[in-house]
Parts: structure tokens; C-alpha cells; sequence
């Protein structure tokens, strides 16, 4: 068999063999049905908690407590969110995200893509040195940097405040990487075409080069609207006043600390339902974006 | 190579530029001494700036009358003043410090002073109190480091046993079988343990089981020494550890609650151990549970509880620290503390305003007769962290070996007390 | 200018053209100042930081801080006292972690894409999407999330009362789960010769302890939130695996399992690494979780060492021990990094095994 088969390797990728080793059909679904039931089942374990999440959001107190699992409340109530909006600082933290989400998205986007582009088009002494530091950046664990940069950020004066919650996000190595390797793979004869006609290098990055770049943007603004808006940390350590709080230290102040007054669960899931729903919409949106870049970026 | 070289020469020479550019300037953030105001040689800074105060309330019933006070204040006097709740006073206060932008005015615990006045945090403003001789004596030890008085003590709690009186009347009790002993707190306690109820609870940590160390005649750190090995200690812990093993003591967060108070609330216990907060969590939260605060009983060297006080800290660094002076001594006055006490429960920390209490509060009487026998938790420096590990080790005092614990609490806090 | 377009674009660092020179460094200034305001000068204050006495008042570069050498360092491995007992604790709690996260986290997301693979094309996307999307939360989140499902009367426990078993009180359980089953077994406390001596102020035993109930809950969140973007690589390597292999094993009456894991898995060799690796990576910077669930309780056994060293600075004003406890985790993560890439490295294949997989007769 191994030498009909060598010989004739058309054959073996066209048809299928000859399934004389296997059982019949029956077998084959009943190998589907499984399939698809662990499937369903373990999506169910996935998706379960975010339902009770949201179900328990619209309990009372008490029945949160008294039955926990059940997607369905008793009584419908929107306590929690007449609390959350209302009587906290809730709306103050959806603020304070949205602004240094966006700051630092619109930043990032502007930086990454000019540094990309210069790592991978422009000849320029050092070049090669910037872009293994870029990789060394990569290497270093967020948590080492939590007591300095608290330090520097003293240093500096821009401690507890919005400067000092954006500047230190705007650049982001990964996203250094992923523009590079995409200008890389965007044809000289482009560029050529545009310094011929007397573009200055800026005219040919910015109307030429950054327009056509316009996949691998999106990937990068996904990139740091998620990071950006998840990001907690780095909040811990920038600021200490009330009205810098973000939606993450907000939340982990409801969870856990002097803010969570016993087991009030729907406030708390409440709050973080809210929380998730801007990255989830976004994630919802550019699905297939976001799970074909995580694969490249992780990759590469 | 060499254009290499170049680069990572000019970009290491740009690195080492910035640091000490950074050094140099030593950045708006690091500022020593105020200078927005003021301060001669042992005086207090005065300014025009408007007051922070940090408080880390117990529940919205403190907040809320902390809020008032400060308000009414500010009116009298001019000056603004604004009150924020922390979430973790502890780390807001050293992040705060190590900034140089803390707030003016914070609750500052005994243990925790230790630290702070000893890298120059806080300014000792004890001896400008015009009030300074009506404080409790014991309450200004506290507080005073290297015989300097640092804070105004603004109240202070004790540890009392508050109990479910349906519950208790349910179980066939009167007042006249309220324990007085162990032997009948263990007895009480058994007969009210049913089902998805325990006899006694209380939080997980020293603060709470200390009180029955203090009943055996032990105790942390007495004249300075470390006792805390000692048998009366180990004979407490067993006493505790025995009455968890058979269900008729459990720890508030054994039973599903988050502390002491809630379970109490909840009814998932019938007895607490609890101090003065009691009062306001109980209204704010759980109305319908009737209760009678009592002595906690004596173990055998006799009575003992904890009793537990906050002074209000004034930052070194802080503009208006006149200001700041003139808020404390409004806030310890005797109308004012009297205030805080009906809100959420505390003992006024002037020996004035004793009578008052004891006649505004018939029913609470038990704190304050606790304050004759009661101890204080260490307040060395580091100490913080020691009691941090016994309470760790705590937990596990229903399966652990108490000779064992109090060992390595032992050994840590001859550490901060030699 | 005709010229130059003409010659071939083969150029070195001579072919430098002007403008461009200067270009290059203003486009890649921000990131520069950036990185190294942000990055890298924090990094060297730190370091100074952990080797001076600063108190944490006035800045760490003023004249009255002055250099200590390893005192802090030492403080923390061999001081005897309590640093030295909670960098030992933080240590076991994390090495646990990482021992039961990596190996779970791997497996799971590769048999999530397996299956996710063997679905027809419509109900892979669904099927990803729900994989993935705990990934995409924040972990304040889901961390709230799983206080709620694993609390005392939770989700949890009530799913386990169904199967008749009481649940654990998860958040506030400090007991190690190898303790458990010992206990279980009848080894209720540890061997004279566990107990008696230990390291880093911790007795052999407790090291052995295993994660406690409450590190599990967070074990458990570990594999759920990182299960999906792991699966998403393998569904990617995967396809990439070439399908006359698989033919050709099938000819060779290999069993699906067979196949697996001698020619799939060794496919997969690059993936496999990248998920370890980055799994090892992620599971030692565990700091969020703590700082918004169990802040290292109960009874310490949620202490990491980020933890640690955000504890030590931040609350207790340690900063020189936090600092110190920060650059040890930083050479830990530096060294498994290197040991990873290390063992799974391309090696030659052996003469021996490479006869194993000759096939025999003609090869076109």
C-alpha cells in the first residue's frame, strides 16, 4: 500500500481512501453529534458567567444572594443602575476612561505609525540599534515597572494627573512592530513614485504611505482602546485624587477596599457589566479583525 | 559598526542627560517643605488653600457625619474644606506621602505612626491643642512618639458582646444568664448554635480574638517586652480553637459574611464581638434586629477587651496647617464628639464629655466600662506588618497549632520591639 | 536625480540619503523619549532605589538617601524576618500558580481548537467567538465576576450541591489543596523532616502545601480568560499543518491519537512554544487580580510577588524592599524566558530517530 501510494501521490490528495479500516457512516456521526455537543457545552461554560452577570444586575440584594444561578430575575429591578448612575462617581469614571482612551488611542496610532514607517523605510544611522531596543522593550514585565514609574512621574510633576495617566501609554512596542512589518510590506515603487514628484519624506508618509495603511491602523486603535480601557495598574500608581478615577480602579474600589459595604453583588456586576460593554461592542464589531490580528501579533 | 556605535552612544548619551536632567531639576513632585505658605521654625504653615481630609469611614452613617461637621465648619470659618472617603487608607496615605501631595488631614491609626513621624510626614501639632489636657491619658500615649505629642485622639472604641436579644429570648435566657465567665459563654453559645447558625462569631484577625488573650491574662507587648508565646496566650487560643472545632464559634467569613456586623445582621450568628460601629452599621443596614450591648465575659485572669482610637494626623506637608488646627480642635469638642457619637457610635476621647455619653447612650454603657480594663493593640513601628501575619496565620487556627503561631508572632515582634 | 532612481536599491548605511537621515530620528523621537522617559529611566531608578535607604519622603535622588548596597536584597532572602517570610510565601504561591496554569491553559486552549477546527466553517466563528471573549474583558471585571460566582452561597457551590458536594467557603479558604488530600489520606500534619527545616522562612511542608482553595478560584480564572487567545493560535497552526502528512500516517494505519501526537503535535512545535512562554510570562506578573480580589489573603496565600512588592512600597513604605522584590521577579521572568527557549529549541534530529520515520521504498 505505502508504495502505490508514494508513487501515486495525485491520487491519495484527490480521493479520499477507501474508509475499508473504518466503520460505516453511523460512526462518523455519531463522532459529529459528540463533536458538537462538547462544543455547545463548553460554550455554554464560556459564555454562562457574562449572562449572570447581567441577570444578577437586575436582581435585589437579596434574591442575589438567596439564588444565585438563575438568568432570570423574580423581581426586575434597576436598583443597582439607579445607584450606580445616580448616587456614585460611576459617570465620573466613564469619563475619566473615555478621555484617556481616546488621548491615548489617537496618540498611539500617530506615534507607532511614524516610528513604523521609520523603522522600516527610512536609512537612517541607528536604525538597526532603536529597533532591538524596541524589541528589549518588549521584554520587560509590566509589574517592574509599577514602583518607577511612580517615581519618575514625581520626578517629572505630572503625578495625579491626566498627562501623567496618557503620556506613559502612548507608545506601545508591540504596535511599533505590527506597523513596521505592514509598511515593509507595502511596495517601494509607491514611495518611489511620490519622492519623484518631489514629496519631502513626511508628504510621502502622510499623504501616501498612511492612507494605504489603513488595516493594520484599525488593528493598532483595537489594540489600545482594549488595552488603554483595561488598563489598571498603571492608573493605580499615576494618580491618588478621586476625580482622575478610571473605571477600572473605580470597579476594583466597589469589588474589594473600604467602597464595597458587605456583598451588594448587583452594584458590583452592574458596574462591571457597563465596563465591558464598550470593548465587548467593539469586539463584536471588528470580530474577525481582532481574532485573525491576536494570531499575527502573538506570532510574530 | 561604527555608525552603530555612533547611535547607541548619542542614544545612551540622551538616556544619561535626561536622569540627570531629572535629578537636577528634582521635579515639582519631591518638594520638601511647603512653600505656598509660612512656616517659621516650629510653627505651623498658614495659607489661603482650601483643606483635604482623608477619612476611612466604617459606613455611610461616619461619611455622612464627618461631611457635616466639616461643612458647618467651613462655613464658620471661611476656609473650604473637602472630605473623601478612602479606599485603602494605608496605601493613599504613603502614596500620598511619597508624592508630597498628601491630604491635610487624615485618620491616622497608632500603629501606623509610628512610621510616619519617623520619616517626617507628620507634624506634631498635639502641644498647640487648646484642649490639649482634656484628652484621656492613655489615648495621648498613643500617640506620642519620642515624648512628642503628634495628633488630637479624635474617639475611641472598645470591644463589647452584643447579642441577639430574639434569638436570646428564643433560647429561653434572661438578662441574669448573660456570661460573665467562659464556662458560660460556652454554654450559652452551644445552646444558640442551631442550624446555619453559629453562638458566637467575629472577624478572622487579632483585633477581634485578642480579646480573649487580654481574658487569659496575656496579651502583645507589655513595658515594652514581647509576650506574645506566652501560656495565657496559648491556653486563649485553645480555648477559641476548641469552641470553633465543635461549631459553636466561627469566624464571620467562615459563615459568609464580611464582617463581624453582618453576620450579626444577617442572623447567621446570634452573638458578636464587636466595638461601637455597631450602632450605626446596625440602623443603616439591618433596622430589625433587635440587640443589648454587654461586657464580654471574664476569662481567668479576669476582664479584658481592646479598645481601639484614631487621631486625626496633620501632614508636614500641608499649606494651611493653622487651618488644620482650628478644624481638629471643633471636631474633638465636646458638642462635636458627642455628634459623631449618636451617629455612628464611638466614645468621645475627652474625659468632659464622659457623663454626657453615658447619658445619651444608657444602653451602650458596656463600651465604656470596658475602657477600665481594656488594652491597646502594639503600635510599634513594623508592628503593622506582624499583626498582618498573625492574622494570617489566625485562619487557620481551627486546624493549626496555636503554640506554633504564637511562636512566630513571637519571634516578628521581638523583631520591632528590641 | 534620473540616477539615483535607476541604481539598484540594494543600499548600506553609505547609501544614506539626506534628509531622510534626519527624518528617520524625528519620526522615531516620540517613541525614543517616550520609552526611555517612561521605561527606561524608571527602570534605573528603581534599581537605585533598591540599593539606597529612601524613606519615601523627598525624592529618592536628593542628597540625604544614601547607597546601601544589597542591604534590601538581602532583607528579603535571608533577613530571617518577616520579609524574608512573605517573598518565601509570595514564591510558593506563584510557583504553584504558574505548575498548574501553564500545563492547564495549554492543553485546554489545544483541544479547544481542535474541536474548534473539526467544526464546519459557519459554527467554527461562533464557536471562537465564545472561546474568545473572556479574553477581551478587563480583569477588574471578570474578577468581580468570580468573586460573585465563587462566593460562600455562589453558582459554584450551588452546582456542586447537585452533585452532593459542599462546596468550599472558595475566597476565604487559606488551605493548600495538596494539604487537603493529604489530610484526606491521613498525613494530617507534615513529616518531622518537612516541618523542621525549610527555606526562605518557610518550612518544607507548607511549601509543599499546594495552592489554597481561594489560589484555585484564581487558577480556575487564570485558564478561562487565557484558554481563548491561546486556542486562536492553535486554530492558526493548525491550519498551517500539512494535511498529506495526516494522509500519509492514515495510510500508515496510524489511530487518530497516533497521529496526534507524532505528527500534528511536533507541527505545532513553534505555537507550543509561544503559548508556554508567554503563558509562563503572564502567570508571573500576577498583580491585578490580587490588587482587586483577595489583596493576598486569605492568610497570605494569594500573595505574588507583584504583590509583594506593590504592598511592601506602596502600603508599608518599604520602598527599597519593594524595589528589590521588583528586580528579583524581573531576572526570574528574564531566566524562564531563556530556560524556554532553551529546552524547546530546533535540535537535530538523532540518526536513530530519523530511521523511524524513513519511508520505506521509493520517494518521488
Amino acid at each position: 500500500m505505502t508504495v502505490t501510494a508514494v508513487g501515486d501521490t495525485a491520487v491519495v490528495s484527490e480521493a479520499r481512501p477507501p474508509r475499508r479500516v473504518r466503520s460505516g457512516p453511523s460512526k462518523r456521526l455519531w463522532g459529529q453529534i459528540l463533536l458538537y455537543a462538547l462544543l455547545v457545552a463548553l460554550a455554554i461554560i464560556y459564555i454562562y458567567p457574562f449572562l449572570v452577570a447581567v441577570a444578577t444586575s437586575f436582581k435585589s440584594d437579596a434574591e442575589a444572594a438567596v439564588d444565585p444561578i438563575s438568568l432570570i430575575p423574580n423581581v426586575f429591578s434597576w436598583a443597582a443602575y439607579e445607584t450606580l448612575f445616580g448616587r456614585s462617581a460611576f459617570p465620573l469614571w466613564f469619563m475619566n476612561s473615555t478621555i484617556v482612551t481616546i488621548s491615548v488611542t489617537l496618540g498611539r496610532v500617530f506615534f507607532v505609525s511614524l516610528a513604523g514607517y521609520a523603522l522600516a523605510r527610512l536609512h537612517f544611522r541607528g536604525r538597526g540599534v532603536i529597533f532591538a531596543l524596541v524589541i528589549a522593550v518588549m521584554a520587560v514585565p509590566g509589574v517592574v515597572l509599577l514602583i518607577p514609574r511612580f517615581l519618575v512621574l514625581n520626578q517629572i510633576g505630572i503625578y495625579d494627573s491626566y498627562a501623567g495617566m496618557i503620556l506613559p501609554l502612548l507608545v506601545d512596542a508591540a504596535g511599533v512592530f505590527i506597523m513596521k512589518n505592514f509598511f515593509e510590506s507595502i511596495p517601494v515603487s509607491i514611495e518611489e513614485q511620490a519622492r519623484i514628484d518631489g514629496a519631502g519624506t513626511f508628504r510621502v508618509f502622510w499623504s501616501v504611505v498612511l492612507p494605504m495603511a489603513r488595516p493594520a491602523l484599525i488593528t493598532i486603535i483595537i489594540l489600545s482602546f482594549q488595552g488603554s480601557w483595561n488598563e489598571l495598574s498603571h492608573f493605580i500608581v499615576s494618580t491618588q485624587s478621586p476625580e482622575l478615577t478610571t473605571l477600572t480602579k473605580g470597579v476594583a474600589s466597589l469589588a474589594s477596599g473600604q467602597l464595597s459595604q458587605g456583598s451588594q453583588y448587583p452594584i458590583k456586576l452592574a458596574a462591571s457589566v457597563i465596563m465591558t460593554i464598550p470593548v465587548a461592542l467593539m469586539f463584536f464589531i471588528f470580530q474577525k479583525k481582532i481574532m485573525s490580528t491576536t494570531e499575527g501579533a502573538l506570532k510574530g | 559598526m561604527t555608525s552603530n556605535t555612533r547611535a547607541l552612544a548619542s542614544a545612551g548619551a540622551l538616556v544619561v542627560a535626561g536622569a540627570l536632567v531629572l535629578s537636577g531639576c528634582g521635579g515639582s513632585g519631591f518638594d520638601d517643605t511647603g512653600d505656598s505658605g509660612d512656616a517659621g521654625d516650629g510653627g505651623l504653615t498658614s495659607s489661603d488653600d482650601a483643606l483635604s481630609i482623608l477619612i476611612g469611614s466604617s459606613g455611610e452613617a461616619e461619611t455622612a457625619a464627618v461631611e457635616e461637621a466639616v461643612a458647618a465648619w467651613s462655613a464658620e470659618s471661611g476656609v473650604d474644606a473637602t472630605v473623601s472617603v478612602a479606599n485603602d487608607l494605608p496605601q493613599q496615605l504613603s502614596q500620598g506621602f511619597a508624592a508630597g501631595s498628601p491630604p491635610d488631614l487624615f485618620y491616622l491609626a497608632p500603629e501606623a505612626i509610628a512610621g510616619y513621624a519617623g520619616n517626617g510626614s507628620l507634624v506634631a501639632y498635639g502641644s498647640e491643642l487648646e484642649n490639649i489636657d482634656d484628652f484621656y491619658p492613655s489615648l495621648v500615649e498613643n500617640f506620642t512618639v519620642e515624648d512628642e505629642f503628634y495628633c488630637a485622639p479624635k474617639d475611641f472604641s472598645t470591644l463589647a458582646l452584643i447579642i441577639n436579644t430574639d434569638l436570646w429570648e428564643a433560647a429561653g435566657f434572661t438578662e441574669a444568664d448573660i456570661p460573665t465567665t467562659w464556662e458560660e459563654l460556652s454554654a450559652v453559645s452551644s445552646a444558640l448554635t442551631t442550624d446555619g447558625r453559629v453562638g458566637l462569631a467575629f472577624g478572622p484577625e487579632y483585633q477581634r480574638v485578642g480579646t480573649f488573650m487580654a481574658q487569659a491574662g496575656g496579651g502583645m507587648v507589655v513595658d515594652g517586652e514581647a509576650i506574645a508565646n506566652s501560656s495565657e496566650n496559648v491556653e486563649a487560643l485553645e480555648y477559641v480553637q476548641e469552641h470553633m472545632v465543635d461549631g459553636t464559634f466561627a469566624y464571620s467569613s467562615d459563615i459568609g459574611a464580611g464582617w463581624g456586623g453582618e453576620a450579626f445582621g444577617k442572623q447567621l450568628a446570634a452573638m458578636v464581638i464587636e466595638g461601637n460601629w455597631i450602632g450605626g452599621a446596625m440602623s443603616a443596614d439591618f433596622p430589625d434586629v433587635p440587640y443589648i450591648v454587654a461586657e464580654l465575659p471574664a476569662g481567668p485572669a479576669g476582664q479584658g477587651t481592646l479598645q481601639f482610637t484614631n487621631c486625626w494626623g496633620m501632614a508636614a506637608d500641608s499649606p494651611n496647617q493653622q487651618a488644620a488646627l482650628e478644624l481638629v480642635e471643633y471636631l474633638t469638642s465636646t458638642e462635636q464628639q458627642l455628634a459623631f457619637s449618636e451617629a455612628f457610635g464611638p466614645m468621645p476621647s475627652i474625659a468632659s464629655a464622659a457623663d454626657a455619653w453615658t447619658d445619651a447612650n444608657p444602653d451602650l454603657g458596656a463600651f465604656l466600662t470596658g475602657a477600665d480594663y481594656a488594652q491597646f493593640p502594639p503600635n510599634q513601628e513594623g508592628s503593622v506588618d506582624v499583626i498582618a501575619d498573625f492574622n494570617a496565620q489566625l485562619e487557620s487556627l481551627k486546624t493549626g497549632d496555636p503554640q506554633q503561631i504564637l511562636d512566630s508572632v513571637q519571634a516578628n515582634l521581638e523583631a520591632v520591639t528590641g | 536625480m534620473t540616477t539615483r532612481v535607476i541604481a539598484p536599491r540594494r543600499s548600506g548605511p553609505s547609501r544614506i540619503r539626506t534628509g531622510e537621515g534626519v527624518a528617520g530620528w524625528v519620526f522615531t523621537a516620540p517613541i525614543i523619549i517616550i520609552l526611555g522617559v517612561f521605561l527606561f529611566i524608571p527602570v534605573l531608578m528603581a534599581l537605585w532605589v533598591s540599593v539606597s535607604d529612601w524613606t519615601g519622603r523627598g525624592s529618592p535622588l536628593s542628597g540625604n538617601v544614601s547607597f546601601v548596597g544589597l542591604d534590601n536584597y538581602a532583607a528579603v532572602t535571608t533577613g530571617g524576618g518577616l520579609p524574608e517570610r512573605n517573598f518565601g510565601i509570595s514564591l510558593r504561591n506563584i510557583a504553584w500558580y504558574t505548575l498548574l496554569v501553564v500545563p492547564l491553559q495549554t492543553i485546554l486552549s489545544l483541544f479547544l481548537a481542535v474541536l474548534v477546527s473539526r467544526a464546519i466553517l459557519r459554527g467554527r466563528g461562533v464557536f471562537r467567538t465564545a472561546f474568545y471573549f473572556p479574553s477581551v474583558t478587563s480583569t477588574v471585571a471578570i474578577v468581580v465576576l468570580w468573586l460573585f460566582l465563587f462566593s460562600t452561597n455562589g453558582v459554584i457551590n450551588e452546582v456542586l450541591s447537585w452533585f452532593g458536594i459542599n462546596g468550599p467557603n472558595w475566597f476565604s479558604d487559606p488551605r493548600g489543596i495538596v494539604h487537603i488530600a493529604a489530610g484526606a489520606v491521613g498525613l494530617g500534619a507534615g513529616p518531622e523532616a518537612l516541618v523542621s527545616s525549610g527555606f526562605l522562612g518557610i518550612t518544607w511542608w507548607e511549601w509543599l502545601a499546594g495552592p489554597s482553595v481561594a489560589l484555585s478560584a484564581f487558577i480556575l480564572m487564570a485558564v478561562f480568560t487565557t484558554s481563548g487567545t491561546f486556542m486562536l493560535l492553535f486554530v492558526a497552526a493548525l491550519q498551517g499543518v500539512g494535511v498529506e502528512l495526516g494522509e500519509a500516517g492514515m495510510m500508515d494505519g496510524a489511530t487518530g491519537w497516533q497521529r496526534f501526537w507524532h505528527i500534528t503535535l511536533p507541527q505545532l512545535r513553534p505555537t507550543l512554544f509561544t503559548v508556554l512562554t508567554l503563558g509562563l510570562i503572564g502567570c508571573w506578573q500576577m498583580f491585578e487580580q490580587i490588587y482587586t480580589g483577595t489583596q493576598g489573603g486569605p492568610g497570605k496565600t494569594t500573595l505574588t510577588p507583584a504583590y509583594l512588592s506593590y504592598q511592601s512600597a506602596f502600603i508599608s513604605q518599604d520602598w527599597g524592599q519593594g524595589s528589590a522584590i521588583a528586580f528579583i521577579l524581573f531576572v526570574i521572568i528574564i531566566f524562564f524566558t531563556i530556560v524556554q527557549r532553551w529546552l524547546l529549541r530546533e535540535r537535530p534530529v538523532s540518526k536513530r530517530r530519523a530511521r523511524r520515520y524513513q519511508v520505506r521504498g521509493q520517494r518521488s
